[in-house]
C-alpha cells in the first residue's frame, strides 16, 4: 500500500514536471508579467534616446537626442531636462533661454517637481509673451511625460519656491499634465 | 475714542508672546489686502507677534491700527492703494509720538472684525460690507454693464521690451484708447481700468477689483512680438485635483465664511467658461478680420479669479495700436449688445 502511494506521488510529480516543461499554462506572478511586457533592459553604456519638445514658431516641435543613461528615473529625467535647456532649438526659445535647471525631484505619487531659476543671477524679471511662456511650460511638461510614461504630472518652482508665474501670465500654482494640441505636426 | 475693538486680541497676543512683547512694540513688514464681495480683508504681516490696538473714533469712518505699548514700526515703503467702496484708503499717521496706520472706510463699510494668525504672524482686519448703506439694487437692465480693462504688468514689472516701447506703457495706452472708443460708442457701458498709471498690482488685486466692481466682462491686455493679435481664455484645469489644492501658503481664513471664500478664490472663472469663449471669439474675429477664428486656451493666472467673462489679448507690437484698439472695442461692444 505504501509502495503504491509512493509510486503514485512520483508519477504525479513527474507528470507535472513534464506538463510544465512542455509549455502548458503557468501561474505567472505580476512581477514576472511586468518583466515580460517591458522591453529588454538597455545596457548601461547605451545612450537614452530622449524626445525633446522645443518651442518653435508658435508651437512645440520635437527632436530626438541621445543623452547619458542613468539607472534611476529621477536622474534620467534630470538628464533629459538638462538636454532640453542645452538643445540648440531650446536655446533659441526666449523663455527657455532665460531659465536654468536648479533641481528636479520625483515623489512617490509620480509627480516631478522641476526647480528653475533665471539663467543670469542679475536678471530680475523674465520677459516673455503669454504664448512664449505657455510653450516653455509645456516644453518641460511634455518632454517629461513623453519620455517617462510613469510621470503623472509636473510642477514648476522658481528658486525653490512656488511662484505665481514665470513671466507674468501662466499659472504655476497648479500641476500640469501632457498637452498634445500645442505640438506641431511634423 | 468710541470703541476699542482690538483689546481682546491684544491681550491674546500679549500672553502668548511673553511679558516683554509690549515693550518691544510691533513691527509691520508687509501690508496686503483682498476685496471680496462681502468684505475687504487687510492683512498686516508682523515681524513678531505683539500686542496691537485697533480703534474706531467717534465719526465711525476711520480705523486706527497701532501697537499696544511699545513702538510701532512700519517697514513698508508704500501702503497698498485700496479704494473698493468698503475701504477708501490707508495712510501712515503721526500724532505727536503716536504713530498709527489710518484706515479710511468707504461708504459701503459696515462692521469690523479682527483676529490674529500665527506662523507667520499676521493681524487680519476684515471690514464687512454693510447692508444698511449698500447701494440698493437697481431694476434689471437699468445699470450700464461694467467693462474692466486690465493693462498688463506695471511698476517694476515691465513686460516685454521692443522697439515700439515697453509693454506696461504700451498696454496702458491701448487700454485708454479702447476706453475712449467704447465711451463714444452707442452702447451704454461703464469702463474701469485696473490701473490708470504705471503702478504694480497683483493678479489677485486686479481680479478683486473686477469682482467688486461687478464686472460684466474683463479684458487683460498684453503684448507680443510681431504683427498678429491673439486671444486666450482660461483652459480647464486638468492637473489640479481640488479647488484648494496647490493654493499658495497664504491661507488667511479663520471663520467659516472667510474659509469658504478663501477656498473658492481662484476658481471663479470656471463658471464663466462658455461666456469667456463667446467674448474671446468676438474679439479674435474682430482682430483677425475673418470668421472662424477661435480663442486659444491657456492656464492664465490673470483670469482664474475673475467672476465674469474674461479673456487675455496679446496684441502684436507691430500692429497699429489704433486698429488693435478699434478691433478689441468692436468685439467687446458686439458681445455686450448680444447679451443685453
Amino acid at each position: 500500500m505504501t509502495i503504491m502511494a509512493l509510486v503514485l506521488i512520483v508519477a504525479g510529480g513527474g507528470g507535472y514536471l513534464w506538463f510544465r516543461m512542455a509549455g502548458g499554462p503557468q501561474a505567472v506572478s505580476s512581477v514576472q508579467q511586468e518583466a515580460q511586457t517591458t522591453a529588454p533592459a538597455a545596457r548601461p553604456d547605451e545612450p537614452f534616446m530622449a524626445t525633446l519638445f522645443v518651442p518653435a514658431d508658435g508651437a512645440l516641435g520635437n527632436v530626438i537626442v541621445a543623452v547619458k543613461r542613468h539607472p534611476e528615473l529621477q536622474l534620467q529625467a534630470r538628464e533629459v531636462v538638462a538636454a532640453l535647456f542645452a538643445a540648440d532649438q531650446g536655446k533659441r526659445a526666449s523663455v527657455v533661454n532665460e531659465l536654468r535647471l536648479r533641481a528636479l525631484y520625483l515623489d512617490a505619487s509620480w509627480t516631478v517637481t522641476v526647480d528653475l531659476s533665471a539663467a543670469s543671477p542679475n536678471q530680475k524679471e523674465i520677459r516673455a509673451s503669454a504664448e512664449d511662456e505657455l510653450l516653455a511650460v509645456y516644453a518641460l511638461v511634455n518632454t517629461l511625460t513623453q519620455n517617462f510614461p510613469e510621470v503623472r504630472q509636473v510642477r514648476l518652482l522658481m528658486d525653490g519656491r512656488v511662484t505665481q508665474t514665470l513671466a507674468g501670465h501662466i499659472d504655476l500654482s497648479r500641476a500640469y499634465v501632457k498637452r498634445t494640441d500645442l505640438v506641431k505636426n511634423q | 475714542m468710541r470703541t476699542i475693538i482690538g483689546s481682546l486680541c491684544a491681550c491674546l497676543v500679549f500672553i502668548s508672546s511673553g511679558a516683554n512683547a509690549a515693550e518691544k512694540g510691533l513691527a509691520i513688514k508687509g501690508v496686503r489686502y483682498f476685496s471680496y464681495s462681502g468684505f475687504t480683508r487687510i492683512v498686516f504681516e508682523a515681524e513678531e507677534a505683539a500686542p496691537y490696538v485697533l480703534t474706531k473714533p467717534g465719526d465711525g469712518r476711520t480705523l486706527h491700527f497701532s501697537s499696544y505699548g511699545g513702538p510701532f514700526t512700519v517697514k513698508v515703503t508704500q501702503l497698498p492703494p485700496i479704494n473698493d467702496g468698503v475701504v477708501k484708503g490707508m495712510e501712515l499717521s503721526q500724532d505727536g509720538e503716536h504713530r498709527s496706520i489710518l484706515i479710511t472706510l468707504g461708504p459701503a463699510a459696515g462692521d469690523t472684525k479682527d483676529f490674529v494668525l500665527r506662523g507667520p504672524d499676521r493681524i487680519v482686519v476684515d471690514v464687512l460690507r454693510g447692508t444698511a448703506i449698500a447701494p440698493s439694487p437697481e431694476a434689471p437692465g437699468a445699470k450700464a454693464p461694467v467693462i474692466v480693462l486690465d493693462p498688463g504688468h506695471g511698476g517694476a514689472e515691465t513686460g516685454i521690451v521692443t522697439g515700439q516701447g515697453v509693454e506696461k506703457a504700451l498696454m496702458l495706452e491701448l487700454a485708454l484708447t479702447i476706453k475712449r472708443i467704447l465711451r463714444k460708442s452707442g452702447t451704454r457701458m461703464t469702463v474701469v481700468l485696473t490701473r490708470e498709471q504705471d503702478q504694480a498690482a497683483t493678479h489677485d488685486e486686479r481680479a478683486a477689483l473686477a469682482n467688486t466692481s461687478g464686472a460684466f466682462l474683463f479684458v487683460s491686455l498684453h503684448a507680443a512680438q510681431g504683427s498678429a493679435g491673439r486671444v486666450f481664455i482660461l483652459d480647464p484645469d486638468e492637473g489640479q485635483s481640488s479647488p484648494s489644492a496647490g493654493r499658495p501658503s497664504d491661507f488667511l481664513g479663520f471663520d467659516a465664511v472667510s474659509e469658504q471664500q478663501q477656498m473658492l478664490w481662484g476658481t471663479q472663472q470656471a463658471g464663466h467658461s462658455q461666456e469667456s469663449g463667446r467674448l474671446g471669439r468676438n474679439i479674435a474675429r474682430a482682430l483677425a478680420g475673418r470668421e472662424g477664428t477661435e480663442p486659444a486656451q491657456a492656464p492664465l493666472a490673470q483670469l482664474k479669479a475673475v467672476d465674469a467673462a474674461a479673456v487675455l489679448i496679446e496684441a502684436g507690437t507691430a500692429m497699429s495700436r489704433v486698429k488693435a484698439a478699434e478691433a478689441i472695442a468692436q468685439g467687446i461692444e458686439q458681445y455686450v449688445r448680444e447679451k443685453r
